[in-house]
């Protein structure tokens, strides 16, 4: 039975923004910017939804007297997104058979 | 990168290993506070052993010079830890290691006031060793498993010793552990950052 891929995680940006967060213990804004190439609008948009979806968490603060703001996965993004891996390595077996 | 192009699982895959990697890369480490404590105990060490062999005199214990410089060097680092973009397990594992080994070596130096002499640079040796090889495993840097092996074998060498060389291990042990790759971390991150 295959599971569904998660809608959260199935997009290009939202993917790229977990992947990046699930190897580090934090990212500030600026480096998931750099990182995905993606515009500032766009990219708090994105992390907006992973945080509605409660898969990220966004701590704001000040750093040398200008806001700052930093990304962590939380647990339930850290479970659902090894869940989308395990069904994407799913589709990828069968499709190789 | 646009938000809502679907992508097919093959893209998947390789969107998120291409941003493990990137996140894994991420290297943010100028080498200045390794050098700065590098040089101190260099310095100290080659003190001690001149007002041990009393080529100088030195008004007190040159190794308490030490303590100021582990103050200088956590502000030093604590400035730079707020500087990095992106904060990694493996960065906080390293910094437990370092705070838990500079914590034992200020505990050691107290045996300076209890007069037991040089078997304090022995356990240094083997805490400097023991830090350094730990490091270097879990940051996959395999220079500070080899500095690792010379702090072992310096301080198996100290407990032979019972005059001022001694504190001439401790001096190689900077220059390797601290000084050496204090330089490699400046060159990388000169490159990374300024070229």
């Amino acid at each position: 039975m295959f599971k569904d891929l998660d809608p959260i995680l199935h997009s290009q940006l939202r993917l790229a923004i977990m992947s990046l967060l699930i190897s580090v213990k934090e990212a500030e804004f600026t480096f998931i910017k750099e990182k995905t190439n993606s515009t500032a609008g766009n990219l708090s948009v994105q992390v907006q939804k992973l945080k509605e979806a409660g898969y990220i968490e966004v701590i704001k603060e000040f750093k040398d007297n200008y806001p700052n703001t930093k990304c962590k996965i939380t647990k339930a993004g850290i479970v659902a997104f090894e869940e989308y891996v395990k069904a994407l390595q799913q589709y990828l077996n069968v499709s190789q058979q | 990168m646009t938000e809502e192009k679907q992508l097919t699982e093959q893209e998947s895959i390789q969107l998120i290993s291409r941003m493990i990697q990137e996140a894994r890369n991420y290297f943010y480490e100028s080498g200045v506070s390794g050098l700065i404590y590098g040089f101190s105990v260099l310095i100290c060490s080659l003190l001690k052993y001149f007002t041990a062999e009393k080529i100088i005199s030195f008004p007190f214990d040159p190794y308490y010079l030490l303590v100021p410089v582990f103050v200088i060097q956590l502000w030093m680092q604590s400035k730079e830890e707020s500087k990095k973009k992106v904060k990694t397990f493996t960065d906080e594992v390293i910094n437990y290691i370092w705070a838990g080994y500079f914590f034992s070596v200020i505990a050691s130096l107290a045996g300076l006031f209890a007069g037991v002499g040089s078997i304090i640079i022995t356990i240094i040796l083997f805490l400097t060793g023991f830090a350094s090889f730990v490091t270097g495993a879990v940051a996959k840097f395999h220079y500070h498993i080899y500095c690792a092996l010379l702090c072992w074998a310096l301080a198996v060498i100290s407990l032979f010793l019972n005059d001022a060389t001694i504190y001439l291990l401790l001096g190689i042990a900077a220059i390797f552990v601290w000084i050496v790759s204090g330089l490699i971390l400046r060159a990388k991150f000169k490159s990374l950052h300024h070229g």
